[in-house]
């Protein structure tokens, strides 16, 4: 069972613990890295959303931050819109992309639909080369305006989004549309003979997860005042994955951690110059490899738990592996 | 009265194979209906095909309560009040017993909103799976997963069950007990139930009337004694010329 207030408590503090950090270390490296973690915490939540409770794997989640980017990238130098219209264009664009997807292959069963993201990513980045006479080829669009001048102040801004989006998720995933998401993981066909409309839903939560994706990625090309093709890229799709399950799939709040997580991990391995890679690649084998199931929300689970016993009456049922926090529980 | 349900010409090939042929039969409001054959005989391709998991050859005919169900989706069909279990048990893995019952009535048109939680409580209390609410599927017993397997089938409140083998793996004590909730979920509350079966002696004492399918035909239609003496039938199980011993031989 969920915990209403220890879970309120975690967010908060987690949400303090965010808020401090740059206050306390200060220098706008710190806050550049806390930034990109928050932007990659939207995305990999976003992914999460689709992909970690309907059991579809979605490989080229690269393909709506693209979308996303480039949206707001044309709007703001190519007509000089005003950089806050970019979120909602991005978001529109990218749900669009969704659709187009999504409507052929999620009605099929087998890896279309994962093949199909990840070709979509891929034929995207080659079309911004192709086309690079209005997109700027392998240079990107650059000169985009920044949302907010100040590097603390724009810090904020993606936090409170981040919170807002994984707030929001997470009550839709606890809601029965959240449980006919993982009904799908469970049995597609038991869903229909239950008459649900196993399309529909899955098309629509691709269309929410790319569409706050797409949010996260006009963010991205206001941060870096420039977007460049390198955003479809696979491994940017690859790395999000990465996020999720080291955050604890279909849980939603765990790749955010597990975002922010491998953010500071890959800065803070910059000490061990080329080995770098390396000792990224180990640890992330290490973590999965012991930790099926993730390290983030496994790890908040066991914390609550101890709460729940430490406040209330001895409650031994508490550490029973009951299905009723399942969200997050793998079918193998 | 018109039938619940009525099937007339229904065909279905599978590349050069027959699996079902020129099946036509009615099922009247309120009655238990078996469905008896040998493994092959076309018994879970004809349940596809009623509930749009497949979709029949052209030319046949489905009705039920007045709506043609040929074309329809799956879970089209099912939101007009038919619900089937399967052959081979399929919960929503990941999921506690209780959530898979709730998510059997989201589908549902019929359903009550907020007492969702509540209904999917009585109803597993009723098939006997009272104190599980909490356990994961995958845990669960043989048994206890044909009953969630029937408690999810009522969750949508169906006009008709459709129960595939349900009897399939289970005890003796185990048949009895589910037998009599069978019988319960019809009386009480008038449901139409269908099922297909092997286990010849307590399938023939619960339902009203036998459907005999072989080789994707029908091969006889009628009260269950006289089903078990009908020649077709016998030969059908255990070949010509056979001394005629009920029962023990189709198990």
């Amino acid at each position: 069972m969920f915990n209403k207030p220890i879970d309120l408590a975690g967010a908060v503090a987690f949400i303090a613990l965010m808020a401090v950090l740059p206050l306390v270390f200060g220098g706008n490296y710190l806050i550049g890295v806390l930034t990109v973690s928050v932007i990659y915490g939207i995305w990999a939540v976003t992914w999460d959303f689709m992909s970690g409770l309907t059991g579809r794997e979605n490989f080229g989640h690269s393909l709506f931050i693209g979308v996303g980017a480039y949206t707001a990238g044309f709007m703001n130098t190519s007509f000089g819109i005003n950089g806050w219209w970019s979120i909602p264009a991005a978001m529109v664009m990218a749900a669009l992309a969704a659709v187009l997807i999504g409507l052929p292959t999620l009605r099929l069963k087998g890896p279309y639909f994962a093949l199909a993201m990840l070709s979509g990513a891929v034929i995207m980045q080659r079309l911004m080369l192709i086309f690079w006479e209005q997109t700027g080829g392998e240079e990107g669009i650059n000169g985009l305006t920044p949302l907010i001048r100040s590097q603390l102040g724009f810090y904020y801004f993606a936090l409170a989004v981040l919170v807002a989006i994984t707030a929001l998720l997470l009550f839709v995933a606890r809601s029965h549309w959240g449980l006919i998401l993982r009904a799908i993981r469970g049995d597609e066909a038991t869903c229909q003979a239950a008459g649900i409309n196993v399309t529909y839903y899955k098309i629509a939560s691709l269309v929410i997860s790319a569409a706050f994706a797409g949010a996260g990625g006009a963010m991205y090309a206001h941060y870096q005042l420039q977007v460049s093709p390198q955003l479809f890229a696979v491994v940017t799709s690859i790395t999000i994955i990465t996020m999720v399950y080291v955050g604890g799939m279909a849980s939603i709040y765990g790749p955010v951690g597990g975002a922010i997580l491998l953010v500071l991990l890959t800065e803070l391995l910059r000490n061990f110059g080329e080995w770098r890679l390396m000792v990224y690649s180990c640890t992330l084998i290490l973590i999965l490899f012991f930790l099926p199931h993730g390290l983030v929300a496994p790890m908040w689970r066991r914390l609550r738990s101890a709460l729940q016993a430490g406040t209330s009456a001895p409650a031994p049922r508490a550490t029973l592996p009951l299905a009723a926090d399942g969200a997050a529980r793998e079918a193998e | 009265m018109s039938a619940l349900l009525e099937l007339a010409g229904v065909n279905k090939h599978f590349g050069g194979l027959l699996a079902v042929k020129n099946v036509s039969f009615s099922v009247e409001r309120g009655e238990i209906v078996g469905i008896l054959g040998p493994n092959g005989a076309g018994k879970t391709t004809l349940y596809n095909l009623l509930t749009g998991f497949i979709a029949p050859d052209p030319g046949a005919k489905i009705v039920f309560d007045g709506h043609n169900l040929v074309g329809l989706p799956p879970h089209r069909i099912a939101g007009l009040g038919i619900s089937r279990t399967f052959q081979l048990c399929r919960p929503f893995i990941g999921m506690s017993v209780l959530e898979n019952v709730i998510v059997g009535a989201l589908g549902s048109r019929r359903r009550e909103g907020a007492a969702l939680d509540a209904q999917a409580q009585a109803l597993l209390a009723r098939v006997g799976l009272a104190g599980k609410e909490g356990v994961p599927v995958e845990v669960l017993s043989y048994g206890d997963q044909r009953r969630l397997e029937i408690a999810r089938a009522l969750a949508a409140r169906p006009a008709l069950l459709l129960l595939d083998e349900p009897f399939a793996g289970l005890g003796s004590g185990e048949i009895a007990d589910l037998s009599t909730l069978i019988r319960q979920v019809h009386g009480q509350e008038g449901l139409t139930v269908i099922l297909i079966e092997h286990k010849l002696r307590e399938f023939m004492r619960l339902v009203g009337r036998v459907i005999a399918l072989d080789f994707g035909e029908v091969i006889a239609q009628g009260a269950p004694e006289e089903i078990v003496r009908h020649p077709a039938v016998i030969e059908a199980y255990i070949g010509r010329d056979s001394p005629i011993e009920e029962g023990a031989h189709a198990a």
